[in-house]
């Protein structure tokens, strides 16, 4: 297929001043023109097809200020990287890693320096560019990401740390693109944190691709929390192969609406899968998340632990669905979605989706929508302890089985944190 | 000192009226007891005074120094100095025993005065050895999953750390075995002094023997209908509760009574 660059004066002028190579130009432009024909990805019970989700502003290069930075509380790590906006403001201690041969770089320089390798995986393996219509504007629009590749048989020791955040002091979009790939019989840990600077309403398209290529094992980490004015589309997804795992640990801490569309493939036989998320909806939010796992090697294993906390006038919707697919024998496929109400005029659902074509499996599901327990807040206020505080330590206790199960200590304890912070900021409009 | 008073209480759950005029009086330094037959609204008076959402009260008033509590919210009753040990206390995962007392401490002290990690520890260590308690319940989750008896005892600590005025204890010996029993009366005992009072719900004249009481008071239909010293309640055990009935006159059945 030829690709007519010169219909195209933006996409050029800008692949130009980033230097991108051509074969990723005209991918852009293959996603440019099949969005004609491609729709809104649908999912059960979130009706977002009405927010500003779309990708409309002109592609390019914007360049933030710095001192934004100041803002923001960053811890320091071992491994660390922060991204601000589409350029990239720090990353230490990767050369140690470098020597393992691990690659982790920012998204220009994967394109200059590693084409070959990210031709490979981007939008091949887990996500499609012309899936539907939010992907193919990702792929025309994308502006920023990382890429990290861990080779076979490494094992990296300590986690990752990035920090991405997104610039909202300007009209720009925000769209980050980020693949891990795990080479087979690695080991690699990570930690994303997506934060906004600003205000000004913007639209992010985050697309992160795990490929846990054979007895690999990601652990996948990750606290969300993009802005109030900043609508999101955030999908993450997994492709395994055999006796692959990847353990997703999920934050959505955000202030504005977002769709979380968070799926594990399970190609290879004995993959497996381990979905946890905790959701908090304050103010007048709408936070739709749609996790799926599908069985599709034998002997799968595709777990889902999802609980949210809902406030004020918020929306907070989980399905949870379980696909296992004809000949995916002796597969397992379980999932438990909860959601606790504090207001009476928030509203929250759990939707178990079970799909299940063939017989030799097993398969099983949990759902609630209920109100805070009236005895349990009697009980603590009754020591003196004020309303405010007394909802938290019972909301900390409902979400505490799905922290409990959260693989990394030190990520379990800056979520309990971000959960306090959000759930504070919340309750000052209840 | 302090006083509470309870004056013409008039209290109903789910449109059925319950208590109809209560009349008690206390002060700090004192001990009472209250004891009356199932059903008869003690657990009710006790959630009315410390304000559970659940009971509404429809006449009368609760006067903690003078002030009408009545329309305070329950967390603001307990900070001005009322305690409720319940019948049926809740369990709360996630919560450590330990942290929640320290919460609750601190919810009483300002914002820049919270107790010492340090103090705090000190003073639950010794109170949990004066209540046998092994130190593996303070990092336990609140009540989850406690005992009977355990849970007793670990509203008697709440009691013991947060140090109120004034104390219900609403069937603290129900479900204890007689070990547990002279535990929990020593650490009443050890509250017992000028700046505390409590009012004791029993069914048995037992506990009556280690926390011996200044005042017996009967209640029977909602309403107080005797009050005594001590050897009231030993009357009672005797007699059961038709005896004192039937000598004031009233009208009201008894649950081991056929109609
Ligand atoms: N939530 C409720 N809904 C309806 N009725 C209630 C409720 N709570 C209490 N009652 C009724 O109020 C009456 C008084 O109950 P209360 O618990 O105060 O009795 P009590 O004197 O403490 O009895 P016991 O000695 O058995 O503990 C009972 O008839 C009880 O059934
Ligand atoms: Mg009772």
């Amino acid at each position: 297929m030829t690709v007519e660059f010169e219909s195209y004066p933006e996409i050029k002028d800008y692949a130009k001043s980033v230097a991108e190579p051509k074969w990723f130009t005209e991918m852009r432009i293959k996603a440019l023109e099949a969005q004609p024909m491609l729709k809104l990805p649908n999912f059960e019970k979130i009706r977002y097809q009405r927010w500003p989700i779309q990708l409309k502003r002109v592609l390019k290069k914007h360049f933030s200020d710095s001192k934004l930075l100041a803002e923001l509380n960053i811890e320091e790590t071992k491994h660390l990287i922060v991204q601000l906006g589409q350029d990239t403001v720090r990353a230490t201690g990767l050369s140690e890693l470098e020597e393992q041969g691990v690659i982790i770089c920012d998204w220009q320089t994967a394109l200059e320096q590693h084409s070959d390798l990210v031709k490979k995986y981007f939008m091949q393996k887990a996500v499609k560019y012309n899936e539907d219509l939010l992907t193919a504007q990702h792929v025309a629009n994308l502006t920023s990401g990382l890429f990290v590749y861990i080779p076979k048989n490494t094992v990296v020791k300590e986690p990752l740390t990035t920090y991405f955040v997104q610039d909202a002091t300007a009209k720009t979009d925000y769209v980050h693109h980020v693949i891990i790939v795990a080479e087979r019989n690695s080991e690699f840990s990570y930690l994303e944190n997506l934060t906004t600077i600003g205000s000004e309403e913007t639209t992010a398209n985050i697309i992160v691709e795990v490929i846990a290529e054979a007895d690999s094992h990601v652990k996948f980490a990750s606290v969300d929390r993009l802005g109030a004015n900043t609508t999101t589309y955030l999908n993450r997804r997994g492709h395994l192969e055999d006796n692959a795992k990847i353990d997703w640990s999920m934050g959505m801490m955000n202030d504005g609406n977002i769709v979380g569309d968070f799926d594990s493939d399970l190609v290879g036989n004995g993959s497996h899968s381990e979905v946890k998320v905790v959701a908090i909806s304050t103010g007048k939010q709408v936070q739709g998340i749609d996790t799926r796992v599908t069985n599709m090697g034998r002997h799968t294993i595709g777990h889902i632990l999802q609980h949210g906390v809902i406030l004020s006038r918020s929306t907070l919707t989980f399905n949870g669905i379980g696909h296992i697919i004809k000949g995916a024998k002796g597969s397992d496929a379980q999932q438990e979605s909860r959601v606790l109400m504090l207001s009476t005029k928030a509203k929250g659902d759990a939707n178990p989706i079970l799909l299940i074509d063939d017989n030799d499996v097993t398969a099983g599901h949990a759902a609630s929508v209920g109100r805070v327990n009236q005895e349990q807040l009697y009980y603590l206020m009754s020591r003196g302890l004020p309303k405010k505080i007394a909802e938290r330590l019972v909301i900390r206790g409902f979400l505490g089985p799905v922290l409990a199960a959260i693989p990394s200590k030190a990520i379990e304890e800056q979520l309990r944190v971000t959960i306090e912070r959000k759930l504070v900021d919340g309750q000052k409009d209840e | 000192m302090s006083i509470l008073e309870i004056k013409d209480l008039h209290v109903s759950i789910e449109g059925k009226n319950i208590l109809k005029g209560v009349n008690l009086t206390m002060k700090t330094g004192e001990i009472h007891a209250i004891m009356g037959p199932n059903g008869t609204g003690k657990s009710t008076l006790s959630e009315a005074i410390m304000g559970h959402p659940a009971y509404k009260v429809t006449q009368g008033e609760v006067l903690l120094n003078g002030e009408n509590i009545l329309n305070l919210p329950v967390d603001e009753r307990a900070r001005a100095g009322l305690f409720l040990a319940m019948q049926y206390p809740a369990e709360i995962p996630g919560v450590t025993n330990a942290e929640f007392i320290r919460g609750a401490i601190n919810a009483r002290r300002p914002e820049d005065d919270a107790i010492s990690v340090r103090n705090f520890l000190k003073q639950l260590d010794e109170t949990m050895s004066v209540l046998d308690m092994t130190e593996e319940m303070a990092e336990r989750y609140l009540n989850e999953g406690f005992s009977g008896g355990e849970k007793k005892r670990n509203e008697i600590l709440q009691l013991m750390m947060i140090k109120p005025k004034f104390a219900i204890l609403d069937e603290i010996d129900s479900g204890l075995d007689i070990d547990a029993l002279k535990v929990v009366s020593r650490g009443v005992n050890k509250m017992r002094g000028p700046e505390f009072g409590s009012l004791i719900i029993t069914h048995y004249q037992r506990l009556l023997n280690y926390i011996v009481p200044d005042v017996v008071h009967v209640m029977m239909g909602g309403r107080i209908v005797k009050q005594g010293g001590p050897e009231l309640a030993k009357r009672l055990e005797d007699e059961g509760y038709a005896g004192i009935r039937d000598e004031l006159g009233l009208d009201i059945k008894l649950v081991d009574e056929d109609a």
